[in-house]
């Protein structure tokens, strides 16, 4: 979320698209209630009526993945009829940069495409981004047309490339009604007006597309266009469904990432000066505060939170002892399935959770697990992957793969942080200890790497004494020594306290310590303390911070995440800057900068989010003084209060090399404006916007497990799926628990009165449900909330199936997973499946 | 002073919060039980299960509505079970907080004859006889905390207070959602402690969403039929 | 841990005066000779936030000082500026995630072909993931990719894992994994 959940309720116009927040994030309902009470109106688009949509004020459906069709139409809508705000989009997006003529789309595609080849690797095509590049001036800044009349301008492009998304034909796409189309663009456009806000909450409905970033994407124009980033009730807010998924992904347990953001190094990036070239943009815009231009002290401070005294200039900070990827290469959750069903994955960890329920296509995924060595599963219970060699028509004897199962400490029997949705860092505490034998994560983490780096170190004794082999093998033939030692003998390991992982000591080796004596600005800090925030964190490696956008959560001033002070702060809107911890630097609402007019005065006075309070003479800025949120940066603002230009004024949007908003996105895999495709797998012949059915650089796998079925009259009707308040996730948390299955007792289908009638179902009999990988057997839920498509000349049916059942739990074995049913295909940005649009049939039993 | 809950329907999302808090707090064990083509489950309240979110689909002026009513017993100002019961070791009445209680002993009562005198069909009955229903999380109560329904509440839905609070807020609230839902009406508010406000036709979220005197023509015992000739909570029964 | 005063409602004729102020920083009314002791009134009293979706509300757990030391209570914590106090049904639910029957409560074993588990030790089990770790990494380790540029990695072992750790842990596993070579490092984000 660039905003947070507390914020939802200074909006004025609330949009949930690609999400079903009443079921699944329930407590947000608190806000989006508060906000309607004060006059917001909610809208909810969704092929389902849901939970959502019963409180919502305009509710229309749609076909499931045709998102951008529907968007694509507000953009026209936005444009025809002048509703953009102009002031925002020509001062704080990319609205009026010039684009070189080498930019073209025609029959939907863009320029420099390549189709991939058959049998090489799963992208079914891909881009030469160089194409898409901006005209630039002799200092390397684009070029710019603030009349936005250039015909090569942003806007003009823009303008251009949506005219074809007409009500009448979004309309034939996704089956929304011209006059529902029109209800919710005309509602929605109305926060563009300059003090009004708007915002959107989306979740999985959006990201699990072969086109969800571009689905992303389209709402992010939108809000551009409005004028609704970084302002209070405003913002493009993904509704993230895990605990600590933001906290996970800030720390890069991701393949492509190392953590804070920072990209993970490839192959032909030898050398950390290498790697660090490549990521530091340049920019020459002195209004540019291009705040990656700081990349190289992130990645030496994490280098040395790494390897501590180990990592020194000299060695490039131990940069060599990271691993590297090919360049080519995507090591993706799918890739990894796809490489262990090929026999090339030898061990596995499957810690904290469950894929042999979660990813898309799960039958794969099961089979590939056989095809392992050894397995080590933590969990807090037996889960369909632990025991996935004794699932449904899986014959043990046949199965070599040895499983460890480790049991794990449930949150509350341990201490540590989680962040937000929100970006909001706050701490647990333990309540009681750990339930029988079972361990917090940290300390399972801990002792197992000791004892790696017991057999890698050299003068160590031979660790396994064969005492306690039970399978009486000879001990390791490898226990001393080993291959490549060094990252694992030099890496920084003293997060204990009395024998047990002490996660305050991690805690603070993520936020960083000065390594040295260092004066900044006059002031001197001490070696061995904590450094103040991330502004000081250093290249030379006189620092460390393990993730750099965490520097500020652990300071000599305590434990920020702990912090309970429930006081708001003067502009009243709901940050409680002193209730926990926020990244970056405690900021609550990123972009901030843009929630004011050049001048710095707030868009919105009443509903302020930063305000310069600086001093003036003669119309100029004499000092600077920032109110209310953290800003982004302390520089003036672009304008002086006479409306003269100030050289030191920095641009809003920092993170951006620029300094602005991207309404073009040159930097995606898939082109810079959204285009609508269709899904993978879709019920209609043609696309009716080009001749390109689908995202012409979807990612496709290709083995025998990797059928897919489109317009095919086996499968007639389109799948989605999703979740219900009562369970999360692959359910397996809860669905060994009896109050919640008291609730959501089993697997379900949700379809229209006029399909059950089609197929002779009965509400509340067993069925069938299958698709080109699998089927599931299901209660049919028939149901007013799903309405058949008319698309085109025909009539399209959807049905949706939750995504919490397996068979370990419940005990009857009889509610398998939705997955068993969901395509390996997936968006090629971020390689998350399509698993919200398919193709399946129901069938009685 | 009395207590009051006050349930504003027209901002519940369903999501069953108050439902799982009720049996948290009160330890109460779940019911084994299969989906029956809704969401709503389980179908219907139990000897363990004292709060049930029911669910209804209705086109209403051409509109599909999901419907929401978190049930729960009303703490009837003027108590009908109370008043048959006759024996307040069984069934009583916290004076300080107006929750009508049961206790143990409602297994020495006639709990067919209890639950009938019930106009909104409440009480539920184990095998040996006793009795179960909402006791307004009295001891929370008690210790200054809010029934645990009312905590879990994420909108706003469920509120609990004095008395006279819950009607100025349920008086204020009907106002305001008058303009979006002119049918809106308050639920027996002037017999009961636990105050609807209900958006369409009462009847459309449950059979029993308003004191219903069906009940009695479906047989009600010969005692409850006097006292409800004679009785003060006449017109409660709306006869 | 500091915690502020519940907001609470007042009872017929309690006082001000007549408050007590227990250990716990936990307001409680004179107990009615009619209304049941809290069951939490004894308990050990800590914050936590949710385990479950993303919003980060806050919720109260109620640990027992007598007996086993076990949970009795988690309810919604009114004081978090986020939930004030509400909680949808999973996360009030939590008392029984934590305490269940169900949990894995030891580490098993499961040896190539058997058709079961059998319990082990923390020890043993550590021990042969450490070595099973090694072998498998030091057998297929590449220092060079087929371009003859050094990658310093195993792609023979993956990892996916985990949403549903702590900040601090997730640091440390991925500071494990990269340090071990892995360049397969997935989780919950991904799907």
């Amino acid at each position: 979320m660039t905003n947070h959940w507390i914020d939802l309720k200074n909006s004025d116009c609330i949009l949930i698209m690609g999400s079903n927040a009443a079921e699944n994030h329930p407590i947000s309902f608190k806000y989006v209630t508060e906000a309607m009470r004060n006059g917001a109106k909610l809208i909810s688009v969704d092929p389902r009526f849901t939970k959502t949509s019963s409180k919502a004020d305009i509710y229309t459906a749609l076909r499931s993945g045709t998102d951008i069709a529907f968007l694509g139409g507000m953009i026209k809508y936005i444009l025809d009829n002048n509703l953009y705000n102009k002031d925002y989009t020509v001062e704080y997006t990319n609205a009026s940069f010039i684009v070189g003529k080498d930019f073209t789309f025609e029959n939907g595609l863009f320029s420099g495409y390549t189709k991939g080849k058959e049998g090489q690797g799963p992208s079914t095509g891909s881009y030469d981004k160089a194409k898409w590049a901006f005209e630039v001036d002799e200092k390397g800044i684009p070029k710019m047309d603030k009349t936005l009349q250039d015909p090569r301008c942003v806007f003009q492009l823009m303008k251009k490339h949506y005219e074809r998304y007409t009500p009448d034909v979004v309309s034939t796409i996704t089956g929304t009604s011209q006059e529902d189309l029109l209800t919710v663009y005309k509602t929605y456009s109305a926060t563009g007006e300059t003090g009004k806000a708007g915002t959107i909450m989306y979740a999985m409905g959006w990201t699990q597309h072969t086109v969800g970033t571009q689905m992303i994407r389209t709402m992010c124009m939108i809000q551009l266009l409005l004028g609704n980033m970084g302002v209070a009730g405003g913002g493009v807010n993904a509704l993230r469904g895990e605990s600590n998924v933001q906290g996970s992904t800030d720390h890069a347990l991701l393949w492509h990432l190392w953590p804070g953001y920072l990209k993970g190094p490839k192959a032909s990036q030898d050398t950390l000066t290498a790697y660090n070239t490549k990521w530091t943009p340049k920019s020459s815009d002195p209004q540019s505060v291009n705040w990656w231009q700081n990349y190289p002290k992130y990645a030496v401070s994490m280098l040395k939170s790494f390897f501590g005294d180990k990592a020194t200039k000299e060695n490039d900070f131990g940069y060599s002892w990271l691993p590297k990827a090919d360049d080519t290469g995507s090591y993706s959750w799918f890739d990894i399935f796809d490489a262990m069903y090929k026999e090339k994955i030898k061990g596995f960890f499957s810690w904290g959770q469950n894929p042999a329920c979660s990813g898309s296509n799960s039958g794969k995924t099961r089979q590939a697990l056989e095809k392992l060595e050894w397995l080590v599963n933590v969990n807090l219970f037996d889960n369909e992957t632990g025991s996935f060699w004794r699932g449904p028509g899986v014959d043990p004897k046949k199965v070599k793969t040895e499983v460890f199962m480790l049991p794990a400490a449930v949150s509350v029997e341990k201490e540590g942080s989680i962040i937000n949705s929100g970006r909001w860092m706050q701490w647990r505490y333990q309540g009681p200890k750990p339930m029988g034998d079972s361990r917090p994560d940290g300390d399972i983490i801990m002792e197992l790497f000791n004892k790696i780096k017991e057999l890698y170190h050299k003068d160590a004794p031979v660790a396994n004494k064969g005492k306690n082999n039970k399978k009486g093998k000879k001990s390791n033939q490898n226990s001393k020594g080993g291959v490549f030692p060094e990252p694992i003998l030099n890496l920084k390991w003293d997060y204990e306290t009395n024998g047990a992982y002490d996660p305050h000591k991690a805690a603070k080796e993520i936020n960083g310590y000065f390594l040295n004596d260092v004066t900044i600005k006059d002031k001197q800090y001490k070696k061995g303390t904590l450094v103040p925030n991330f502004t000081m964190l250093q290249a030379d490696g006189s620092t460390s911070s393990g993730c750099w956008v965490y520097c500020n959560s652990y300071t000599e001033d305590g434990n920020m995440a702990a912090r309970r002070d429930t006081q708001d702060a003067p502009n009243n809107i709901g940050l409680y800057p002193k209730f926990a911890w926020a990244w970056p630097l405690n900021r609550r609402i990123l972009y901030n900068r843009a929630s004011m007019n050049p001048k710095g005065e707030p868009w919105n006075k009443d509903k302020w989010v930063v305000k310069f309070a600086g001093e003036q003479k003669d119309g100029k800025w004499t000092t600077t003084k920032w109110e209310g949120d953290i800003p982004d940066g302390p520089a003036f603002p672009l304008q002086n209060p006479d409306g003269t230009k100030r050289e030191d004024g920095k641009n809003p949007f920092i993170m951006q090399k620029d300094g602005y908003g991207q309404i073009y996105g040159p930097g995606l895999a898939d082109g810079p404006f959204p285009e609508h495709y269709e899904p993978l797998e879709c019920p209609v012949e043609k696309n009716y916007l080009s001749p390109q059915m689908v995202n012409p650089t979807a990612v496709v796998y290709s083995t025998d497990q990797d059928s897919h079925a489109t317009c095919d009259p086996r499968f007639p009707f389109v799948g989605t799926t999703y979740r219900v308040c009562e369970h999360w996730q692959t359910g397996l948390m809860t669905r060994p628990q009896s109050w919640l299955m008291e609730l959501q007792p089993q697997m379900f289908v949700e379809m229209s009165e006029e399909l059950a009638a089609l197929r002779g179902i009965k509400n509340g009999e067993r069925v069938k449900v299958s698709s080109a990988r699998g089927e599931v057997k299901c209660t049919a839920m028939v149901t007013k909330r799903f309405k058949p498509f008319k698309i085109g000349n025909g009539i399209v049916h959807q049905v949706g199936v939750p995504w919490h059942f397996g068979w370990r739990w419940p005990d009857s074995g009889a509610e398998e997973s939705a997955n068993l049913l969901t395509p390996s295909a997936g968006d090629p940005n971020t390689r998350i499946p399509e698993t919200k649009a398919f193709m399946v049939n129901v069938t009685k039993l | 002073m009395e207590k009051s809950f006050f349930i504003d329907t027209t901002i519940c999302t369903g999501c069953r919060g108050c439902q799982i808090a009720c049996k948290q707090w009160h330890d109460l064990p779940a019911e084994s039980t299969k989906n029956l083509g809704t969401f709503q489950n389980p179908p219907d309240l139990s000897f363990v299960t004292y709060k049930l979110v029911r669910m209804k689909e209705e086109v209403i002026d051409n509109k599909l509505n999901w419907l929401f009513f978190p049930e729960q017993c009303r703490h009837c100002i003027e108590a009908p079970c109370l008043q048959i019961a006759e024996n307040p070791k069984a069934i009583y009445k916290d004076s300080d907080t107006g929750a009508i209680l049961y206790t143990a002993k409602t297994s020495d009562l006639d709990a067919d004859a209890i639950i009938e005198s019930c106009p909104y069909n409440i009480p539920r009955k184990r095998d040996d006889g006793t009795l179960a229903k909402c006791d307004m999380c009295n001891d929370r109560v008690h210790n200054g905390l809010k029934p645990a329904c009312v905590t879990a509440c994420p909108t706003g839905t469920m509120q609990f207070g004095d008395r006279q609070e819950m009607l100025d807020m349920a008086n204020k609230r009907l106002a305001e959602v008058k303009a979006k839902f002119p049918n809106a009406s308050l639920l027996n508010p002037d017999d009961v402690n636990v105050i609807y406000l209900a958006a369409h036709d009462p009847k459309l979220y449950y059979e029993y969403a308003v004191a219903s005197n069906n009940r009695a023509e479906k047989g009600i015992s010969r005692k409850v039929a006097l006292r409800k000739m004679m009785g003060p909570f006449a017109s409660l029964m709306r006869v | 841990m500091d915690l502020n005063r519940r907001e609470f409602i007042q009872v017929t004729s309690a006082t001000a005066a007549g408050l007590a102020v227990s250990t716990l920083g936990f307001d409680l009314m004179p107990v009615k000779a009619h209304a049941q002791m809290l069951k939490t009134k004894y308990a050990k009293e800590t914050t936590t936030i949710c385990c479950y979706c993303a919003v980060g509300c806050g919720a109260i757990v109620h640990t027992s000082q007598r007996g086993d030391g076990r949970v009795i209570n988690i309810e919604g914590d009114p004081d978090h500026v986020i939930n004030r106090g509400a909680l949808c049904p999973k996360g009030g639910s939590m008392k029984q995630l934590v305490e269940n029957e169900n949990r894995l409560t030891r580490p098993m074993y499961r040896a190539p072909f058997s058709d079961e588990w059998q319990a082990v030790s923390w020890d043993w089990a550590l021990e042969h993931i450490a070595q099973k770790i090694k072998a498998t990494r030091d057998a297929t380790f590449e220092t060079k990719n087929s371009k003859g540029q050094v990658v310093n990695r195993t792609t023979a072992i993956a990892s996916v894992g985990s949403a549903a750790m702590d900040n601090e842990e997730c640091w440390t596993y991925q500071a494990m994994l990269r340090a071990l070579g892995l360049v397969y490092i997935e989780h919950q984000a991904r799907i």
